[in-house]
């Protein structure tokens, strides 16, 4: 049977009766294709060997590779493994559990109100939210570091993504550092009306920039001015599992006036003790003690230092568009296999 | 990575062991060879602390962190590759010690240090390339071309036991009870395997020699378990939500469990038990907390489900962990020698983070009618019983009995146990051990004149009661374990049931059925040895294999 001939539309059908459709390439595994979706379909091993993955295949033909036979529901025909099935016509699938279980759904709203606004350094606010209590009468802040939230001011149609600073905690605590941009909505909204006690609604946490959790590669940080937010979040989790990773810190800016989270960076260096933190100024003045040059600058001579000797970091970048570019540039000219580069573009509106 | 040891482990025609990037587990290929390395690490540090003890001088950090460092090798307990560099590390800085201990106590006994070689010498390296590379040379399998499948096999047989008896001397230790003669012999067991031995004869004994040694330890564990929360008792446990806020603990240790609810009383949390924490609710200290509420969801194979829709925080004590879901992976906690990357790690029972979690999640809205099982049927209440049940076997009310334990894979068209339990003719008792009785133990079985045909000695940790259950039978009816109406239908899923194993055929019993797949790294020639000299019996089909157990005694 020829499979490879285009995307097949997959429906999932949930025991509870609900539906849920996606695209799946023939080379793909119904398992990836839910993921690519943002789906997380409960699954174990992954290898067709577990069977914690098992589903039924209610119509259409598909192509199930190796796998333990064990693993599959004995007696019935269409008896699949979500990881290791790929389909070779439009498929239906039972789940053989409710949509809940599923990682999946809208994503949550809830309402906040400013409890910290503080300016720091030329261009950045400190912005802390306090979440209200939820319908349950709770109120967690549950995120992963690197994730973001929408901001939205009511009543005035706007609207503004900014990545977290702070790490998930049972208080509702939520902090962003966002740079003010001159013409900006939220900016103005932020400079001319925002107060401590002014309600937001908050959408998210969403994204998929975070740690890469496993493995014990050194991690280096890479940021262009406020891009720091979501590293800062991931280095402070670090911060809180005491993890031992061998960690460092570029952060960028043009000039000195505006540097910020000076305080932040000093206490998590108390906090994750190999810490190293490397501030650099591209267009800085005579007497500038930290690096001068870019971000990207330092990150391509340190790693040019590492010689051939050494494991290459994992890198995580974030900030604009251009140190992005640049600093993937300088990972793949001096070694590091792509997919040890993670990256969040920060695009200004 | 090469791993064998549990039964979910990569089979196909052509290979066996779990060798790519990932194990069925969820374990990756860094944690698995750091994994390998600590054994090493471990191995260096007996080959001292055997030494030194021998002239006196144990030295009890280096035995509890054997304990403690095999512990987390287990399948399903550590997935963390970064708490494993800690490990390597202060393994050595250990090893350091007890060489320093060794060699100043020979000195002072007037005799020269002896040299000692192996993994005594081991240095971590510098980094991460280099631990693995060091690992790379170490694994179970290294000199399979040399020595041949059957002495690797039974270097893992030896091993795995060893790895079953250290999580229960954990246990057992943290609960504060610990016996010389225990580190003794398992630092003994671990300087042998340190000289990579290739005896045959010898290792057979050695791992039988393993199993005698957890019988001694699951002694130990159950003068821990009853001597700190009291003899079990049976009792109904509630299955059912109470409303309130919720905190669930899952895994084996109920020292974990007894400081959580001792942090948790008058704060307004229910805490439920979750898997193998079933059996805490038996123990009279643990009951007597009335916030001890009940047991959610069932075996550790469902947990991925069961934990996303519960709505508190979880703590998972021991193994079995699998890979948290989004759902829930910032509500759940590891304590101990647990571990996933980027979930939260508890160490010494500092449970503020996940007491804070349980007062912010929403806990259960409304209760739920009542709905109760029954467990406790340890020794005490077994043999409690022990003349009516001695009478109903010799008016021939009951036939046989059948002690269905271990533990099962997650596969989900495993139904052999199930029917095994539900086939057993109506003058048969089935006992129960460890977690595969979640296929079943919501089946309505009935009684024998007041008996009830299900019992539920307890967690897999409470096989001693069994033993003791099954001497004291054999007492009564004056006669050998062998001859009782008794047959052993044993699943087998990790280290634990390797060491459980190995105590049963140490104690010389014969006719174990053993399941669902026989272990991967026992090759045809060692399984041959177990059947000729014990009768060891693969499962075959349920009802055919209740036909023939019947007829073994009859």
């Amino acid at each position: 049977m020829d499979c490879a001939v285009r995307p097949w539309s997959v429906e999932l059908r949930t025991l509870d009766g609900q539906s849920l459709t996606l695209p799946c390439d023939p080379q793909q595994t119904l398992l990836e294709a839910a993921e690519q979706a943002q789906w997380r379909l409960p699954a174990q091993c992954r290898q067709g060997s577990c069977g914690a993955c098992h589903a039924h295949v209610l119509a259409g033909d598909y192509a199930l590779g190796e796998h333990n036979p064990a693993a599959l529901p004995k007696g019935a025909h269409g008896g699949i493994l979500l990881c290791r099935t790929s389909p070779c016509s439009d498929l239906t699938v039972a789940l053989p559990y409710e949509h809940s279980r599923i990682g999946l759904g809208a994503v949550p709203q809830r309402e906040a109100v400013v409890s910290e606004l503080v300016r720091d350094g030329e261009h950045t606010v400190r912005l802390g939210l306090q979440l209200q209590p939820d319908a349950n009468g709770g109120a967690i802040a549950e995120f992963e570091p690197g994730q973001f939230m929408e901001l939205e001011v009511p009543g005035q149609d706007l609207k503004r993504a900014y990545s977290l600073s702070n790490t998930g905690n049972w208080e509702g605590r939520l902090e962003f550092l966002i740079r003010l941009q001159p013409q900006g909505r939220f900016s103005t909204w932020l400079r001319d009306q925002a107060a401590v006690g002014a309600a937001l609604t908050v959408h998210g946490p969403q994204g998929a920039f975070g740690l890469r959790e496993h493995g014990l590669r050194p991690r280096w940080f890479v940021a262009g001015g406020t891009g720091l937010a979501p590293l800062l979040s991931m280095l402070r989790r670090m911060a809180e599992y005491q993890e031992p990773h061998a960690t460092r810190l570029y952060l960028g800016v043009t000039r000195e006036a505006e540097l910020f989270g000076t305080a932040e960076l000093a206490q998590l260096q108390r906090d994750l003790p190999g810490l190293q933190v490397t501030r650099c100024v591209w267009q800085a003045r005579e007497g500038w003690g930290g690096f001068k040059g870019t971000a990207v600058d330092a990150l391509r001579q340190d790693l040019a230092a590492l010689g051939d000797a050494g494991d290459r970091p994992d890198i995580y970048l974030c900030g604009p568009p251009a140190l992005i570019d640049a600093a993937e540039q300088a990972a793949r000219d001096l070694g590091v296999p792509d997919e040890q580069v993670l990256s969040e573009r920060f695009v200004a509106r | 990575m090469f791993c064998y040891q549990c039964e979910q482990t990569q089979r196909s025609d052509t290979a066996t062991g779990c060798a790519s990037q990932r194990g069925n587990c969820g374990k990756d290929a860094t944690t698995a060879d750091l994994q390998d390395l600590l054994v090493h690490a471990t191995k260096g540090i007996a080959q001292f602390a055997k030494r030194a003890r021998a002239l006196g001088q144990p030295d009890r950090e280096a035995d509890r962190f054997i304990l403690y460092a095999l512990f987390t090798t287990l399948t399903n307990v550590n997935f963390n590759a970064t708490r494993f560099v800690g490990l390597l590390h202060e393994a050595a800085k250990l090893r350091d010690a007890a060489r320093a201990r060794y060699e100043a106590a020979a000195l002072a006994a007037g005799q020269q240090p002896e040299p000692v070689t192996g993994p005594a010498t081991w240095q971590p390296a510098a980094d991460q390339a280099g631990l693995l590379q060091q690992a790379a040379s170490v694994g179970i399998n290294a000199g399979i071309d040399e020595v041949g499948a059957d002495v690797i096999g039974l270097r893992s047989l030896i091993l795995y036991g060893l790895k079953g008896v250290a999580a229960y001397a954990h246990h057992a230790q943290v609960l504060g009870q610990e016996r010389e003669d225990v580190y003794t012999g398992i630092e003994d067991a671990l300087d042998y395997l340190a000289q990579d031995p290739a005896d045959v004869p010898l290792l057979l004994q050695k791992a039988l020699a393993i199993g005698t040694l957890n019988l001694t330890v699951m002694e130990m564990l159950d003068a821990a378990n009853t001597g700190t929360f009291g003899a079990q008792l049976p009792t109904p446990v509630r299955v059912t939500p109470v409303k309130g806020k919720a905190i669930l603990v899952s895994g084996h240790d109920l020292g974990d469990l007894a400081a959580l609810l001792e942090q948790t009383k008058d704060k307004g949390i229910n805490v439920y038990t979750h898997g193998e924490m079933l059996p805490a609710h038996a123990y009279p200290k643990l009951k007597a907390y009335p916030h001890l509420v009940g047991n959610y969801g069932g075996a550790w194979q469902d947990q991925q489900l069961d934990f996303a829709n519960f709505p508190g925080p979880i703590l998972m004590t021991s193994n079995c962990i699998i890979e948290p879901l989004p759902a829930y992976r910032q509500r759940i906690f590891t304590a101990g020698p647990v571990g996933w990357p980027g979930v939260r790690h508890i160490e010494h029972h500092q449970f503020a983070p996940l007491i804070q979690a349980a007062q912010a999640l929403p806990g259960y809205k409304e209760d739920v009618p009542e709905k109760t099982l029954t467990v406790g049927f340890g020794r005490d209440a077994v043999l409690g019983v022990a003349g009516p049940v001695i009478d109903a076997v010799k008016s021939g009310a009951i036939k046989h009995f059948f002690l269905i334990g271990g533990c099962d894979g997650a596969v989900p068209g495993r139904n052999y146990y199930t029917e095994f339990a539900e086939q057993a003719p109506q003058d048969t008792v089935v006992l129960t051990l460890g977690c595969n009785k979640y296929r079943f133990n919501q089946h309505d079985f009935g009684d024998i004149g007041g008996i009830p045909r299900l019992l539920d000695i307890g967690q897999c940790n409470d096989t001693y009661s069994a033993i003791k259950i099954a001497s004291a039978l054999a007492e009564a009816f004056e006669c050998g374990v062998n001859d009782l109406p008794l047959s052993l239908i044993i699943s087998w899923f990790e280290q634990k049931a390797a060491a459980v194993l190995l105590t049963l055929l140490a104690l010389g019993i014969r006719n174990i059925r053993l399941g669902p797949t026989l272990p991967a790294f026992l090759t045809p020639n060692l399984v041959q040895v177990l059947v000729d000299q014990f009768a060891l019996k693969p499962v075959g089909e349920a009802k055919a294999d209740i036909q023939a157990a019947l007829l073994e005694t009859a």
